[in-house]
């Protein structure tokens, strides 16, 4: 291994579990949730990060998942309560203006499309469901998709087209489109190779390609082929199909909770149930359609239990945020040797 | 493949409506003396023994019949596999060859009138499907369910009409209720003939919004009142004779005719006995190597001396209950005629949403610049969503919402036959909008059979009898967190 991971900071995130930390969009501010029902800002003071502000009292569980908006303005924050909250600051400070409800029960996950115009959720209840920004502090229900037949764990939005996918304890991903005619969302593409519950997902900056991660302690890589493409894929129906192209199979020793690909490097990080965080780099000769990965780094005991999230900082410095079962946030540099 | 269902009913999880489970009472009912030291039962190859009275007594095998489920809350089996075997074509077969069923409540019954009733959304469907006339499908149908032994096959305008009447009314007491008492749950009356709606409603939101959901039955549970209640007696024959079939656009219908509501139990028989589908009549005529066309059609049969043939109402495919209460409120209330026209709500104060929203559309009835009434008619779970959340932060405009659970409503409805290869969902919509369109006109206020069953069968409209047959309540579902419903 050519690279190392070096551990900047450690703050003390959440009461119980910390669940997620999303990056601003401009990499200068995160926020983080756990099992607390406490969401935290974070930034930056000369080298350290620290505290500048508490969100309580949005939520009557669990807060499972954060996301900032791409114009920064708004944090979204997914609650095991069934609601999903929007905070802004519009009057000065971060303060909940809008819920969102409508899922039966546990909410798990949140994303903004990258308009910013459309906000997907999923949770328990299997369900998957896309609201629009509708004017101030109004959102409505776009859809209600019911592709997946078990609890759905993550959705991800495609990095600049309106594209979601999702990924759910039946094992599957899938991946959903407004149908133009119809003027209504359906499921477009299921993936299927995943053997246990798939957990998270990541779009490369293309678009084109995905990386999923899953209980079966692999990762997959899946590429979009349309239809007359070069390597002669078929595409029986629709608009494109959506092939596995590489398993990183042998390198996790447990689950695969999430995984980040940058958009500015290309790396992939792991955050697992081993308590480990691995960087996974693509090769230089690698094949387009048959991708291969080196496992650059392995940080043993990056946390003293379950990692539960990794994620890049946006403006591709190689900052990465992890947090975890045992509460911590931690902050890493990766850098080549 | 699609669910049957409509999408309100999918996310509930059908296993909250109907569920026999580990906490069921059935297994464990037991008819017994009493005993001082509780029962001893012994688990034998062929079956459970009771051994508290000394002797062993086999006890019997348990049989978890739909009422039961529907009683329960919590469950190991899947709801909708016991739904769907009590109400399938196999059990419609094995009634009209045997001539016996035996109904929700575990009792079996002789057959003595087999009855079909059939609503207009399912025909146009199998019309679009066979490539038949409205007409010809109608005929043809009563034919193939004459050829499988069904006595009477019966068009359900009679109950459709009924339903309008009733909502109308039901619609003008509410508003002059809201006139005294702003703040009573009397307005926006929201439409109760979608069971997938109604059913959710119950689940999912209970108590807050049960109140506003209109007390009239759906025409499939009328038509089950007058067959069971009226027919019945027309023909002399006890109404657990009469085994009642309705056909119907969607699944939903088969847990709305299994409620315990429309159990009576003076006459001890459901309003109606089992539900089929226009998917599901495809698949028996397929069974058979039929097409529709093939079968020889007869006229439908009148009971009540109404007109022959299928029909449609002003408004939507779902029955036109928002245009049918605008226009009889606004000349009550107003005297003023209106013909509704709907805007798509895209882009406007109470719908600012940039997208196509074609399945939210509202109608105002205005005079001098003031909005007397607004009606909505919102379709699918999507705004259903919007619809309730808009009433719970207190910013509904709306007067009367024409509710149904399934995108464009009941052409769409969930059981209808799917398009064929290379078709959209929205171009097969379209083809049985136009068919309803073309269908001749069904004028409630003008039905003398209607009239009729008012003054000779009700006791008058507006009376305690006519109040008690064709209105029915709704019931909060509590939600029971039993160990095996937690889902990880």
């Amino acid at each position: 291994m050519t690279s190392k991971l070096d551990l900047l900071q450690t703050l003390s995130g959440h009461k119980g579990i910390a669940w997620n930390v999303s990056w601003h969009p401009m990499g200068k501010i995160f926020a983080s949730c756990g099992e607390d029902k406490i969401i935290k800002l974070f930034s930056k003071e000369g080298q350290a990060w620290s505290v500048k502000t508490m969100l309580v009292d949005g939520h009557q569980r669990t807060i499972r998942e954060v996301a900032w908006s791409p114009c920064g303005n708004f944090l979204a924050s997914a609650s095991f309560d069934g609601t999903t909250a929007i905070w802004d600051k519009k009057n000065g400070q971060f303060e909940c203006n809008a819920t969102l409800e409508g899922h039966e029960n546990e909410v798990k996950s949140v994303a903004w499309s990258p308009s910013g115009q459309l906000l997907a959720t999923c949770g328990r209840d299997k369900s998957v469901w896309i609201w629009e920004v509708a004017g101030d502090d109004e959102y409505v229900c776009e859809a209600v998709l019911n592709a997946h037949n078990q609890d759905v764990k993550k959705v991800a939005w495609h990095p600049s087209a309106e594209i979601l996918a999702s990924a759910s304890y039946d094992n599957t991903v899938k991946v959903y489109k407004e149908d133009q005619v119809e003027s209504d969302w359906s499921c477009v593409a299921t993936l299927e190779s995943h053997e246990s519950t798939v957990w998270s997902l990541a779009f490369d900056k293309t678009g084109e390609r995905l990386a999923t991660c899953s209980a079966d302690n692999t990762v997959k890589i899946w590429k979009e082929y349309k239809p007359n493409n070069d390597v002669g894929v078929m595409v029986p129906e629709g608009d494109s199909v959506w092939k596995c192209i590489c398993t990183l199979s042998g390198y996790h020793s447990r689950c695969v909770y999430d995984v980040a690909w940058c958009h500015s490097t290309g790396l992939i990080a792991t955050a697992s149930g081993d308590d480990i965080i691995r960087i996974f780099k693509e090769t230089d000769d690698s094949n387009p359609d048959a991708p291969t990965f080196d496992l650059v780094c392995k940080k043993y005991n990056a946390h003293s239990q379950d990692v539960n999230c990794v994620k890049w900082n946006p403006t591709g410095n190689n900052e990465l945020i992890s947090c975890s079962d045992d509460g911590e946030i931690k902050i890493w540099k990766f850098s080549e040797e | 493949m699609a669910s049957r269902f409509s999408g309100a009913l999918q996310l509930t999880d059908l296993d909250d409506f109907i569920t026999p489970s580990q906490e069921c009472i059935k297994p464990v009912k037991i008819e017994k003396t009493k005993s001082k030291t509780g029962a001893k039962i012994k688990i034998g190859e062929d079956g459970y023994f009771d051994l508290s009275t000394g002797t062993e007594q086999k006890l019997q095998k348990v049989e978890i019949t739909l009422a039961d489920c529907l009683a329960c809350s919590g469950c190991i089996t899947s709801a909708e596999s016991v739904l769907v075997t009590k109400q399938s074509q196999e059990e419609l077969l094995r009634v009209l060859s045997e001539r016996k069923y035996t109904d929700s409540h575990g009792v079996s019954r002789d057959v003595g009138l087999v009855v079909i009733s059939l609503s207009p959304q399912p025909i146009l469907s199998l019309a679009a499907r066979y490539k038949l006339s409205p007409d010809d499908t109608t005929k043809k149908l009563a034919g193939f369910f004459k050829q499988l032994g069904a006595d009477l096959v019966l068009d359900m305008t009679v109950a459709e009409d009924l339903s309008l009447l009733e909502a109308q009314q039901e619609f003008i007491e509410r508003y002059n209720n809201h006139q005294d008492d702003p703040s009573g749950k009397h307005l926006p009356m929201l439409a109760s003939s979608c069971p997938g709606w109604v059913c959710y409603a119950e689940k999912t939101h209970g108590n807050f919004i049960l109140p506003y959901i209109s007390s009239t039955k759906s025409p499939q549970q009328i038509m089950g009142s007058l067959v069971k209640q009226q027919l019945c007696r027309q023909r002399e024959l006890s109404a657990g004779s009469i085994y009642h079939v309705t056909v119907m656009p969607c699944y939903d219908k088969k847990l709305e005719a299994s409620r315990e509501d429309f159990y009576s139990d003076v006459l001890a028989c459901h309003d109606v006995d089992c539900v089929i589908t226009a998917i599901e009549l495809e698949q028996m005529l397929s069974n058979r190597d039929l097409s529709l066309a093939d079968v020889n059609g007869v006229e439908l049969d009148r009971v009540w001396g109404e007109e022959a043939g299928i029909r449609r109402h002003v408004g939507s495919g779902s029955g036109g209950y928002a245009d049918h209460v605008l226009m009889y409120a606004a000349r009550q209330l107003f005297g003023e005629e209106v013909q509704p026209v709907y805007k798509n709500l895209r882009g406007t104060e109470y719908y600012p949403a940039s997208r196509r929203n074609p399945d939210f559309r509202e109608v105002t009835l205005e005079r001098e610049g003031t909005v007397l009434l607004r009606f909505a008619i919102a379709n699918g779970f999507r705004n259903i969503q919007n619809l309730v959340q808009k009433l719970k932060r207190g910013k509904s405009p709306y007067h009367y919402v024409e509710v149904m659970a399934c995108p464009s409503g009941c052409l769409n409805g969930g059981a209808q036959v799917r398009p064929s290869q290379g078709e959209s969902t929205k171009e097969r919509v379209g083809e049985l909008e136009t068919l309803y369109r073309g269908l001749s006109l069904a004028e409630p206020e003008r039905n003398a059979a209607v009239a009729r069953l008012y003054s000779e069968w009700l006791g008058g409209a507006g009376s305690d009898k006519a109040a008690a047959i064709l209105h029915t309540k709704y019931h909060e579902l509590e939600k029971q967190d039993i160990a095996l419903n937690i889902k990880w």
